[in-house]
């Protein structure tokens, strides 16, 4: 029992260490608004299939999908447009959250306060959400809660037509 | 939902209990069944946290100051550490010899692997890559057919599981080699169907050529030195 308690003691001390959750925010600009008619109108108009994720500062999964995201947005931003709307939430808290855990993600990052762009997209009040839209606007699928990889590259793949 | 992926679990773990039931039932680990199951259970478990503890890190989110995202299994589990974990809690754990353990296990974590595959069901993530076969499930109504990769695995590991079970009942092994073909089994079978799931910028391999190769080895090199064993002459 000793053994196990001085390994479990030494392993949190390790990851401890791993990171830091102090983030300077300065770096990031303000994310810009977007209404439900805007995103509407992009929707129609983009030649590309796009991915749009919801998600929020405060949200616990979010921060797990993030990184699946942003390396989904490196390998395949020049084939599929990635948006991340924010969603009630504070300019400072989106901020800070892409800082820590997406700040080189080829992500266009939008911001809505009130939380009317999923709902008006056919989504429900609840973070993370994942639209994937194929071009023109159509809705192909609509993940609810987190996404994991498999499900991330399955959609992206039938966006892209396999 | 994360309930569909507890239920997933919950019939990976069934399989684990039905096989070595059947194997105590002809007589395989009879009298341990019950030490197996309990060493098998904190296995499970301890594969899981590392396996998350694991992928957490690599995704650049400190498990200590965010211990909340522990439980966001779905996020993703990686697989190597998760099964060095897990071994790690079969030899800690163990009242018995650290092989007759491990035999007693192979079979029974072969179906507990199947079954965790077959939950793919339930959890609507059985499909891979597109195919033209005749098999091919659509995604979606009018999306492409497409390899349903996890059944695959499902029915590849348990034909593993049984083939090694029956072979512990019949042919009596010796100690040792059962365990190694099975991490051998479970490697190979994720090697082949790897290439069948969609994933970004491929999965794992590494893990599963490793986990065959240390499995194939292990089996040798037991089967060498107790074949050496059995041929010494009598003191």
């Amino acid at each position: 029992m000793g053994r196990l308690l001085s390994l479990l003691l030494v392993a949190v001390v390790v990851l401890a260490g791993c990171g830091g959750a102090d983030v300077d925010i300065s770096a990031i600009p303000e994310l810009a608004e977007t209404t439900p008619a805007e995103m509407e109108a992009l929707l129609a108009s983009s030649e590309a299939p796009v991915v749009v994720n919801v998600w929020a500062s405060w949200c616990i999964p979010c921060r797990s999908e993030a990184p699946l995201l942003e390396r989904a947005a490196a390998e395949m931003g020049d084939r599929v447009r990635f948006i991340g709307v924010n969603v009630r939430d504070s300019q400072d808290g989106a901020r800070g959250f892409i800082a820590e855990f997406s700040a080189g993600a080829e992500i266009e990052y939008l911001f809505d306060r009130n939380g009317e762009v999923p709902l008006a997209l056919g989504g429900s009040g609840a973070v993370p959400l994942t639209f994937f839209f194929a071009p023109g606007g159509e809705l192909t699928h609509l993940q609810t809660g987190v996404l994991d990889e498999r499900t991330l590259a399955l959609h992206l793949d039938e966006l892209l037509g396999g | 939902m994360e309930f569909t992926l507890l239920a997933a679990a919950a019939i990976g773990i069934a399989g684990v209990w039905l096989m070595l039931r059947w194997e105590a039932a002809r007589g395989i680990a009879a009298g341990c069944a019950r030490d197996l199951w309990d060493v098998a259970l904190g296995a499970i478990g301890a594969g899981i946290v590392v396996g998350r503890v694991a992928a957490m890190v690599v995704a650049g989110v400190n498990p200590v100051l965010r211990p909340a995202d522990l439980i966001i299994v779905r996020a993703g589990v990686a697989t190597g550490w998760a099964s060095i974990g897990a071994l790690a809690v079969v030899t800690w754990t163990s009242r018995r010899p650290p092989w007759i353990v491990a035999d007693g296990l192979a079979a029974a974590a072969l179906a507990g692997l199947s079954g965790w595959h077959a939950g793919c069901v339930v959890r609507s993530a059985c499909l891979g890559t597109t195919t033209d076969l005749p098999w091919g499930f659509a995604a979606s109504p009018g999306g492409l057919p497409r390899h349903p990769v996890e059944v695959y695995a499902a029915v590849l590991l348990l034909a593993a599981a049984l083939a090694l079970a029956l072979w512990k009942a019949r042919g009596r092994p010796p100690l040792g080699v059962p365990a190694g073909l099975a991490l051998a089994s479970a490697g190979a079978v994720r090697l082949v169907t790897e290439p069948l799931r969609p994933s970004l910028g491929g999965g794992p391999v590494w893990w599963y050529v490793a986990a065959m190769a240390a499995g194939t080895a292990v089996a040798a090199r037991r089967w060498r030195t107790i074949a050496a064993r059995r041929s010494l002459p009598p003191l």
